[in-house]
């Protein structure tokens, strides 16, 4: 059995069957050969495959293609700002926030939902704000700074 | 700093490969696909111990989807080897370690939870996955040998290992070490078991193989460390494919921490099966299927003594341990618990007598072997409780018993008692800026603090020393280890003279296409973004070691060094015929080739491209083109060692430790990116913290898998750690062209030790076993308080 | 995993005892027991579906009656395969009393229960085990009361 569903992809719109036991990340994924996305676990709790849907993170291996119908999807390919890379990912990278960039994709989509979402960001509520992504490389250390950068410059810019 | 500014070494240059891992571009084995693949799903025991009495496969083989089902018996029929452990190790008799047939898969008995039994080959995922749950496989239960300590006394698992031992190992002078403790007039002891840990890099493995009957090659893409030493393997234990028609690719790779050195049953029996159907196969593990499968790590039971005088010096140490091996021998498993751990045992200390005994043990549980420190960890954390155990149990300052202890800078180089002889190191310095910076001396101030509201605080010290770069072939060779690990790098300087540059060592986080290419341009003086690194690939180079054992900047960027030496000597030849004098008079110079006492210079990139257009060259004493390769053996290990500091509050009602501040100080040499080396202090210390509170491997009395998912294996997140205090301290490395030493496994070397050491003195106990759940630290608070 | 549960039933215990050892009422009281076919005086395959945590698997599997004796007690030996996700493994003891219902000769069913898994439900259900063994034997006893006070 297939079911026709719509969506729209890091802006653009798609239009595809899927059969109803297909996860989000698989159909972005397999379908639509979008790896940036990662899957880390079988149990909904590393947070690899995170994404944004309709604005929000969401654990992309826990919803089904079909309930992302109608919806807007956004993954780490489409965050980049014209011209240039999403604060968070500058600030990934002038922070040395990502070792072997398994985790990473997932690790800037929560991030940037948590800068969104929190007005008064210190230590301690990044770190609980990340505590659905593991990372088992940074120890999480530059993970944090680089939220606090990129926080500071996505308030200058406001909440996207 | 822009990367595209020349670089120097020693600056935190921002890494070159971000980009891609950044923007979703990276290219992981699960990212690559292949026309017509299938997709492979492996059976795999539900027990622990049992006989295979049959496979049925009939009816997954007529489900819808399937292209084959392939067992053990296949595997036999194609008559494949086994897998290999290459680390030969003799038993105190004489007689070689055991080593019992580790097949690819089962063919009639299982002897861990999770082995793989069969293969299922599908058109997708899911009708792999249905067909595979249709297999029938008829077992016999046998009772399961899960403890290490009581592996030596419980039913035998392998007919050629009595006792289920693999090993009885020894090192050091047992009869110097009994008059020691004869003399002494303190003795301390300890029983401990250092914890078992799933490796869990957040990449799962994953293969998928390639062949193309034509030509007969078989392309593997996998998740490995060390392609190169895949291949040979493959080629000459397993036997799948020559090793000149098998090509191994590792892509980008998600983390290893030791467990993607080894080669699996996995990988090899996709790349079998590949060949067998003649369409690519792709496997991609579940996480469920990395906590059963992926080798494991650490798992000692230790007996350990340290003999001391009444002034606190050390005059001997004792130590008994129980390495649980799993079911097989795994890749370098043996090495893990003798060469990697009994050769530390005298840590920074001037420990004159050491005897040290290792018993390794087969069990009913997946393999053990590497994983970040291997061997290191757990020589360290004896060491560190002993010494602070001692240090309490005498009333003298912790530090300033190890401090009566280090060996002193004068006393390099120096012969341990076991077989080591470190090169270098100043212990006192890193100890020192570590008191200072973690504020040591007003501990009692915090402590009182802490105290007024309901609080316990303690503080604990930890000195490592560990042994990377490995290994230095002559060193291992004596030990009897029957391989040694040198590494290989070649430069190619390209026509328009930028430059290639291709590592046996392989990055999977590390940033060596950083590090590497900082290295190349700082010697040639071009730009850092005129420098590519390639590694991974056993058709782009001819062979490499790989990484692991912090052994990439000492032994990969000194090959390297190596190399561009030799293209600086090519390059002034060029330069001399270019400019019509001799070689000896040129200078070679921040990217230029200058005649010494005149003004004449060429630049690299004009030597480049005459290389290559070698009009009117003296062909019969200079070839054209500008490419070198070097094969670097080290002479000896390198010797990182530290001081890490932990200092915690606990709530003694809840029993919650939490780290308040962690301070880690290390010796890794010279530091080519800083950024890069702090970052790997970083991970290696949440690994150990992780040891240290959280994390622990557990299997119920009858072998089943307890902590098989991320529900119930405690991984550490980011609000289970603090931020780090990290500086270093330098002393280089005296026989390495660039005077590195290592930085990948300090962390999780040092850190445990310290956690430890910190939770006892809050708790005022003298030990407790790793992990220290708040569970474990509640109870032992209430124990204290009744007593 | 151990658990102890006990019920009153408004009917004799020979009764109680019939329906006990009836293949159909069986089934009945399982949930989600889809077949049960008997092979002997006292033994029964079946074919259940159940969910432990995240873990759904279909079990096939086989219950034998043991230490028959009627009409007081028997051990109920059960063991299921679920393919690739484990395997289950558990005894039930019940005994049978009589006692005073509601004014009339009824029984006093007790059941002792112990329950072990293996293989993957082990791997990630292992904690829900328990919640999962209790909510069956709850079930099924209070389905069995249902059918025998019907
Ligand atoms: S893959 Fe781990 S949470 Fe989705
Ligand atoms: S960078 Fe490797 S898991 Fe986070």
């Amino acid at each position: 059995m297939s079911i026709d569903i719509t969506l729209t992809v890091n802006g653009r719109e798609i239009n595809t069957e899927v059969s109803p036991e297909t996860t989000l990340v698989q159909l972005l994924r397999e379908h639509l050969l979008l790896t940036g996305t990662h899957v880390g676990c079988d149990t909904s709790q590393c947070g690899a495959c995170t994404v944004h849907l309709d604005g929000r993170a969401v654990k992309s291996c826990t919803v089904l293609a079909v309930q992302a119908d109608g919806s807007e999807v956004t993954t780490i390919e489409g965050i980049a700002v014209a011209g240039g890379l999403h604060p968070m990912q500058a600030a990934f990278h002038q922070c040395h926030g990502l070792q072997c960039g398994f985790c990473t994709a997932g690790m800037i989509m929560s991030a940037i939902d948590l800068v969104t979402r929190e007005d008064d960001l210190d230590e301690a509520t990044i770190r609980k704000g990340l505590a659905g992504n593991i990372c088992r490389c940074t120890g999480y250390h530059n993970i944090v700074k680089a939220v606090q950068m990129a926080a500071g410059q996505m308030e200058g810019r406001g909440h996207e | 700093m822009s990367e595209t500014e020349i670089s120097t070494i020693g600056r935190s240059v921002l890494r070159k490969e971000d980009h891609r891992f950044i923007t979703g571009n990276g290219r992981f084995t699960d990212d690559i696909n292949l026309p017509g693949q299938t997709y492979a799903v492996f059976v795999r025991s539900p027990l622990p111990h049992a006989e295979v009495r049959a496979v049925d496969t009939s009816e997954a083989e007529a489900a819808a989807g399937v292209v084959a089902v392939l067992t053990g018996a296949d595997l036999a029929q194609d008559e494949l080897g086994g897998l290999p452990c290459g680390w030969m190790i003799t038993s105190k008799d004489g007689s070689e370690m055991k080593q019992p047939l580790h097949p690819v898969m089962a063919v009639d008995k299982v002897n861990y939870l999770g082995e793989p039994v069969a293969i299922v080959i599908a058109e997708t995922l899911l009708e792999a996955r249905n067909a595979a749950e249709t297999v029938q496989v008829d077992y016999r239960e046998l009772d399961a040998v899960v403890g290490a300590d009581k592996a030596q006394s419980a039913l035998q698992i392998h007919a050629e290992a009595p006792a289920n031992t693999c090993y009885e190992w020894e090192l050091g002078e047992r009869e110097a070490t009994e008059a020691a403790f004869e003399q002494a007039s303190h003795i301390t002891s300890l029983d401990l078991h250092n914890n078992r840990l799933i490796p869990n890099a957040i990449e799962p493995r994953a293969a998928i193989a390639d062949y193309q009957p034509g030509t007969e090659e078989l392309t593997l893409y996998t998740t490995s460390q060390n392609p190169h030493l895949a291949r040979l393997i493959l080629a000459a234990f397993v036997q799948i494919a020559p090793e000149h028609k098998l090509r191994v690719v590792s892509p980008d790779v998600g983390g290893g921490f030791g467990s993607k050195i080894m080669v699996y049953s996995e990988e090899t029996a996709t790349a079998w099966a590949c060949m067998r159907i003649g369409r690519p196969v792709k496997w991609c593990a579940d996480r469920s299927e990395a906590f059963l499968a992926d080798a494991h790590g650490r798992d000692h039971f230790s007996h350990v003594e340290l003999a001391l005088d009444d002034e606190g010096t050390f005059l001997g140490l004792r130590v008994k341990t129980i390495a649980n091996m799993g079911a097989y021998l795994s890749s370098f498993a043996s090495s893990v618990p003798t060469y990697l751990y009994g050769t530390l045992l005298a840590g920074q200390y001037k420990t004159p007598a050491i005897y040290v005994e290792v018993d390794a043990v087969f069990t009913n549980t997946a393999p053990v072997d590497a994983y970040r420190g291997a061997g290191r960890p757990e020589a360290s954390f004896l060491i560190e409780r002993i010494t602070t155990m001692a240090a309490r149990e005498m009333d003298i300052d912790p530090a300033e018993l190890r401090r009566r202890n280090f060996i002193q800078p004068e006393d390099f180089p120096y012969q341990t008692p076991v077989a080591l002889e470190y090169d270098t190191g100043n212990y006192g310095v890193s100890l020192d800026k570590a008191l200072e910076m973690s504020g040591y001396a007003e501990f009692s101030a915090r402590q009182q603090q802490s105290v007024s509201s309901g609080k316990l605080r303690g503080i604990g010290i930890s000195c490592y020393i560990e042994a990377c770069g490995i290994a230095p072939s002559q060193v291992a060779g004596s030990l009897g280890a029957g391989v040694g690990l040198w590494e290989s790098g070649e430069i190619r300087v390209n026509p328009t003279g930028n430059v290639t540059v291709l590592t046996g060592s392989h990055s999977h986080g590390q940033g060596h296409e950083t590090t590497f290419a900082q290295l190349v341009a700082a010697r040639f003086g071009i730009p850092i973004d005129d420098v590519q690194v390639v590694h991974g690939d056993t058709a782009r180079l001819d062979f490499g070691m790989g990484t692991y054992g912090s052994r990439s900047i000492a032994v990969g960027g000194s090959a390297l060094s190596v190399a561009a030496d030799k293209i600086i000597t090519k390059g002034c030849k060029i330069a001399a015929h270019l400019m019509e004098t001799e070689a000896e008079n040129i200078d070679f110079d921040q990217g230029e080739f200058k005649v010494s006492s005149s003004n004449l210079s060429k630049t690299f990139q004009e030597v480049a491209f005459a290389a290559y257009v070698p009009h009117d060259y003296p062909l019969d004493e200079l070839e054209p083109g500008l490419t070198e390769k070097a094969f670097y053996d080290p002479a000896n290990f390198t010797y990182p060692a530290g001081c890490h500091i932990c200092e915690v509050e606990i709530d003694p009602d809840t029993g919650c430790v939490e780290i308040v501040n962690f301070t880690a100080v290390d010796d890794f040499g010279r530091i080519i990116n800083p950024m890069i080396v702090e970052g790997q202090v970083h991970g290696g210390l949440a690994q150990g913290i992780g040891q240290a509170l959280l994390e622990n491997c557990v299997y119920d009395d009858t072998g089943q898998l307890l902590t098989g998912s991320y529900m119930d294996y405690c991984m550490p997140r980011a609000d289970d750690l603090p931020s780090f205090n990290v500086d270093l301290t330098e002393t280089p490395c005296t026989h390495n062209p660039l005077g590195v030493k290592g930085c990948g496994e300090a962390g999780a070397i040092g850190s445990p030790p310290a956690v430890i050491n910190a939770i006892t003195h809050a708790i005022g106990i003298p030990h407790m076993d790793m992990p220290a759940t708040a569970e474990k630290v509640w109870r032992a608070i209430q124990e204290k308080r009744g007593a | 995993m151990e658990l102890f549960e006990e019920l009153e039933i408004a009917l004799a215990r020979e009764e109680v005892w019939a329906m006990l050892v009836d293949a159909e009422i069986l089934s009945q009281c399982i949930t989600g027991c889809e077949t049960v076919e008997r092979i002997s005086e006292t033994e029964y395959t079946l074919l259940l579906g159940t969910s432990i945590g995240p873990v759904r698997a279909r079990f096939t599997g086989t219950i034998e009656l043991t230490d028959l004796n009627p009409p007081e007690s028997y051990t109920m030996l059960g063991s299921g395969k679920g393919g690739v996700v484990g395997f289950a493994k558990g005894s039930a003891k019940i005994r049978l009393q009589d006692r005073t219902v509601a004014g009339k000769t009824g029984t006093l069913l007790s059941c002792t229960l112990a329950v072990s898994v293996g293989g993957k439900l082990a791997q990630i259900g292992s904690r829900l085990v328990d919640v999962a063994a209790r909510k069956l034997t709850t079930d099924f006893l209070s389905r069995f009361v249902a059918l025998a006070e019907k």
